[in-house]
């Protein structure tokens, strides 16, 4: 199957992986555009079309609550939006992230009775539509009293990040062999000191693919943010999302689209930098059953 | 006083019995080998003369001390495993430093025992390596040497070897016998392979089925085994097992043999109490292939020497031997014979069989009839 | 040296040390589990079982909420949608990964680019896709003002204003979002094929296309699987997606269960209709997905 050579099979399956590219940077492409042309351009021109004047006006409109430029200007506001999710995202993510570990190593080194059974409970999680948790769950954020909209958002996406958390790191930690757990109770270390001195520095790997998971899943949820938080302290997922669907007025296109590439733009960020433990982390996630 | 005790071991999961009752105790500096087929229960033993298992019922001793309620790191053990389990990240000097450490043993005593434990096994030179850089027998080597560094009681050996290829096997299993020689440790081994029993050990416990089939040195294992088990566990090729009917001529014992060219009648030792009470009925003799040979190699001196002929089926050029498979009462049995016998498969030969050694079973419980 | 020989005091401790921190420490994620997971689907059940409107009120009601679910047009709506979302969406992103998956496994130079680039959506949030699709598909500015510039101005592409054909966009975008992962779980999946069963039907004669349908496809089984359930899982949830794409519009032609839900439970102040609603949904994820565990997990046991 490797005869590198240009026949016609070849270069049809060129030409289709390329079409496939060109359909996936599409949006990407007319995103960018759009944002940096003006209102008028974006009513003349049309989707491909580049800017002639390059305006960033969209953008300093789209972030601030400040309006720039000579249109009637939306303040848009992304940039308070963009602090309440990294606000919620980073404890979420390290704390998530931690327990997880601590959660895999256990159930894969330190089993006992029952644990194998939770562990599959647990897995089942995976599968829940979150709609069926979150009367319950808005019902015992109020009664806890928990009134500020990132405690709560860090503390629901602490509770449903574990399920994958604990998967990752498990699923890992089962790989090592248990005899290195044994040599190290044997030479006289208990459950802490074996877990931070010999599993947590071979963990890299798979503390890179957790933390990329989960930043990836809570900054880019929108459920949880629209039902557990209000107003100023939305994440920036709802704040795009209202943006974009206010009625009123004329539509902004080139604000919506530069505030579209803020909320994207640490997610991309992220998986730019460590594609390969994201793509890990989708096919290790995937391997359940 | 025995270094360990164990007595009357049992270890079940729910309904599943994995030990049902071992009895073993052996003395300071005696080298004991745990050995049988996989999932006959010596590695969970070994797990729990270690700690790292529970005890579902009876005692274990180490010294004058019960250890049940002992974790691994208050037995004063050391354990050397088939996979070395050597710490990823840390040196070779770390890693046998670990064990150290958690003691608060104080540094320079730690370079002075790190040097000696380095020298006695010669890896002095691998002291700043990780064990990604190490070979297999240097790992091997290693973990033995972070097992030294601990000075414990008792060293507890599982299956160190097995992952090892065949040449360095035989090496490093040389290396461990002579550390005990020089050391004098008590040792618990585990291995599935005879060989190793049979050259480490001085005593043995073959087991099967979380049971001690039996108990002693490796040679009253092999020339006194206690059941047809044991008799074919031990040994390689393993004994011939041959149906037949026990008969008594002039107070010894007598079985006729059908060798396929024809039925002969071996005259075998005398007859003890319990295998006179066998006499007209079936038993299982025992041959090892080193009774069976030709006979120009027999000692032929050795007045008990029979004769007989049989037809060779099968043969084995082994290099100091040739294995024949011949039929005896329908049963295979292998003879070792000298190589350099012109033999051809098919073809009648003549052999020799030396009576000495060969012991007799009952066929319905499998012990030997002694 | 006798340093090392000590053992009698703290041991007892150590033993139980050994036994009680792993449970200890793994509590507070079985309390989050059994409460956040089990505890608050229970919960849920009994709302879907009350007259609750704006607070909850735990009075029995018995089966009153299902039955105004059953008799909402609306409701059978939304299902038939995500009906018709959920075959195209799943059917499609299976199709186009595995398609995908087979050209990238031809040794193709610039693979692990190509890679990303077909990845990437997965980064976003759905909000984000819908909210450029959506751009894209305006049926005034986008797409269709596009291919009028290239000249053909038959051309019309309003399906995101028409009701039929709004769920289609809506598909459209899923796709885009997701057969980029599919196409990874696929790749990884034929990469671990053993290539001396291909080599073997190369020695019996066979051609390339004959061992990818007999051979290969039949051995990614367990991948079609896994991608199943996930996407299935993605489809079932999906209200993200649908917000911002079309908003459950026009009218009510793209509203899926998950938008149904949200609205009666927070808009309409109908909390006992909105956890009946929950309720089916987490009905419909399970029929989907559990006759398949079931029969994967028998193969395994006979196989």
């Amino acid at each position: 199957m490797a005869d590198r050579n240009f026949s016609v099979g070849r270069t049809l399956i060129y030409a289709a992986l390329v079409l496939m590219a060109v359909w996936y940077l599409a949006p990407l492409y007319v995103m960018l555009t759009t944002s940096l042309k003006s209102l008028d351009e974006i009513h003349s021109g049309n989707l491909l079309s580049l800017p002639h004047h390059f305006s960033l006006d969209a953008w300093f409109d789209a972030w601030g609550t400040d309006c720039v430029g000579s249109e009637d200007c939306t303040g848009a506001g992304m940039k308070g939006y963009f602090v309440n999710s990294l606000k919620m995202m980073v404890p979420a993510v390290l704390i998530s992230t931690l327990i997880g570990a601590f959660n895999g190593y256990i159930l894969s080194m330190w089993r006992f009775k029952g644990s194998d059974t939770f562990f599959m409970a647990l897995l089942i999680g995976t599968f829940l539509p979150f709609q069926v948790v979150i009367l319950p769950m808005a019902q015992v954020l109020a009664k806890l009293g928990i009134e500020n909209s990132t405690g709560r958002l860090v503390l629901v996406h602490v509770v449903y990040g574990l399920q994958f958390t604990t998967l990752f790191f498990r699923n890992y930690y089962v790989t090592v062999p248990g005899e290195l757990v044994k040599a190290a109770r044997i030479d006289g270390a208990g459950f802490f000191r074996i877990f931070f001195k010999i599993l947590l520095p071979l963990s890299i790997p798979t503390i890179m693919v957790c933390l990329i998971w989960q930043v990836t899943q809570i900054w880019n949820d929108f459920l949880f943010g629209v039902v557990f938080s209000s107003g100023e302290a939305q994440p920036i997922t709802v704040g795009l999302n209202n943006l974009v669907n206010t009625s009123t007025g004329v539509k902004h296109y080139n604000v919506d689209m530069a505030a579209a590439i803020i909320a994207a733009i640490p997610t991309l960020f992220v998986y730019a930098v460590g594609s390969k433990y994201f793509v890990r982390g989708l096919t290790a996630g995937a391997v359940k059953g | 006083m025995g270094a360990l005790s164990i007595r009357n071991v049992k270890k079940s999961y729910g309904d599943t019995h994995i030990l049902k009752g071992i009895d073993i105790e052996i003395d300071k500096g005696q080298f004991l080998i745990l050995v049988g087929p996989s999932g006959c229960g010596k590695s969970t033993l070994l797990n729990m003369i270690a700690g790292l298992d529970d005890i579902t019922s009876g005692e274990i001793a180490i010294g004058e001390r019960v250890v049940n309620k002992l974790s691994p790191k208050d037995r004063d053990i050391a354990m050397v495993f088939q996979s070395y389990a050597l710490y990823p990240n840390m040196t070779v000097r770390k890693n046998i430093a670990f064990g150290l450490d958690i003691r608060k043993v104080p540094k320079a005593e730690q370079d002075e025992i790190i040097g000696r434990v380095a020298k006695t096994l010669q890896i002095e030179h691998l002291l700043d390596r990780k064990p990604q850089q190490l070979s297999g027998g240097q790992r091997q080597r290693v973990a033995m040497g972070r097992a030294l560094a601990r000075n414990p009681s008792l060293f507890l050996f599982d299956e160190p070897l097995s992952n090892l290829d065949a040449k360095l096997r035989v090496e490093v299993r040389s290396e461990i016998k002579q550390l005990h020689q020089r050391l004098g440790t008590t040792i618990v081994y585990v291995t599935h392979d005879q060989i190793e029993a049979m050259t480490l050990g001085d005593r043995i416990a073959v087991m099967k089925d979380g049971e001690v089939k039996q108990f002693g040195t490796p040679q009253q294992i092999y020339d006194e085994p206690a059941n047809m088990y044991v008799a074919g566990f031990i040994g390689s090729p393993p004994m011939n097992f041959i149906p037949c009917t026990l008969a008594e001529i002039d107070g010894r014992a007598a079985v006729t043999v059908d060798s396929g060219s024809g039925s002969h009648t071996l005259r075998l030792g005398p007859l003890s109490e319990a295998q006179r009470a066998f006499v007209g009925k079936s038993i299982v003799l025992g041959i090892r292939p080193e009774q069976l040979t030709d006979p120009a190699s027999a000692h032929s001196d050795n007045p008990d020497l029979q004769e007989f002929d049989a037809i060779a089926e099968i043969l084995e050029p082994t290099g100091p031997d040739t294995l024949v498979t011949l039929k005896l009462n329908g049963a295979r049995a292998v003879a070792r014979c000298h190589p350099s016998m012109a033999l051809h498969t098919g073809v009648k030969m003549h052999l020799a069989l030396d009576p000495s050694k060969a012991v007799m079973f009952d066929p319905a419980t499998e012990n030997r009839l002694a | 040296m006798t340093a090392q020989r000590q053992g009698a005091p703290g041991s007892t401790f150590n033993r139980l040390a050994d036994i009680v921190l792993p449970k200890f420490v793994i509590a507070p994620t079985v309390i989050a589990c059994l409460v956040g997971f089990y505890g608050f689907i229970a919960w849920t059940a009994w709302l879907s079982f009350t007259n609750s409107h704006m607070l909850p009120n735990y009075d029995w009601d018995g089966i009153a909420r299902y039955q105004q679910l059953f008799e909402d047009e609306r409701w059978w709506h939304s299902m038939q949608n995500l009906g018709v979302f959920g075959v195209l969406f799943i059917g499609i992103s299976l199709g186009l990964g595995l398609l995908m998956a087979i050209l990238l496994d031809q040794k193709i130079r610039g693979e692990g680019f190509l890679r990303t680039i077909y990845l990437y959506p997965m980064a976003l949030s759905f909000i984000v896709t819908g909210t450029a699709w959506r751009w894209m598909l305006d049926p005034g500015f986008g797409l269709e003002k596009l291919v009028h510039d290239l000249g053909w101005t038959s051309f019309s592409f309003d399906w995101i204003v028409d009701p039929d054909k709004a769920i289609y966009t809506v598909v459209l975008a899923g796709v885009w979002q997701s057969s980029g992962f599919v196409m990874a779980l696929f790749l990884a999946g034929l990469r671990g094929i053993d290539d001396s069963i291909i080599k073997a039907a190369q020695i019996d004669g066979a051609s390339l296309p004959t061992i990818y349908a007999r051979i290969i496809i039949p051995s990614l089984r367990p991948v079609f699987l896994s991608a199943f359930m996930i996407l299935a899982h993605i489809a079932v949830k999906s209200f993200d997606l649908v917000m911002a794409l079309t908003g459950g519009g026009p009218g009510f032609a793209t509203d899926l269960p998950s938008i149904y839900m949200y609205q009666h439970s927070f808009t309409r102040n109908q909390l006992g209709l909105g956890a009946a609603s929950a309720m089916m949904m987490l009905f419909t994820a399970c029929a989907v997905v559990m006759p398949l565990l079931y029969s994967e997990l028998r193969r395994d046991k006979r196989g």
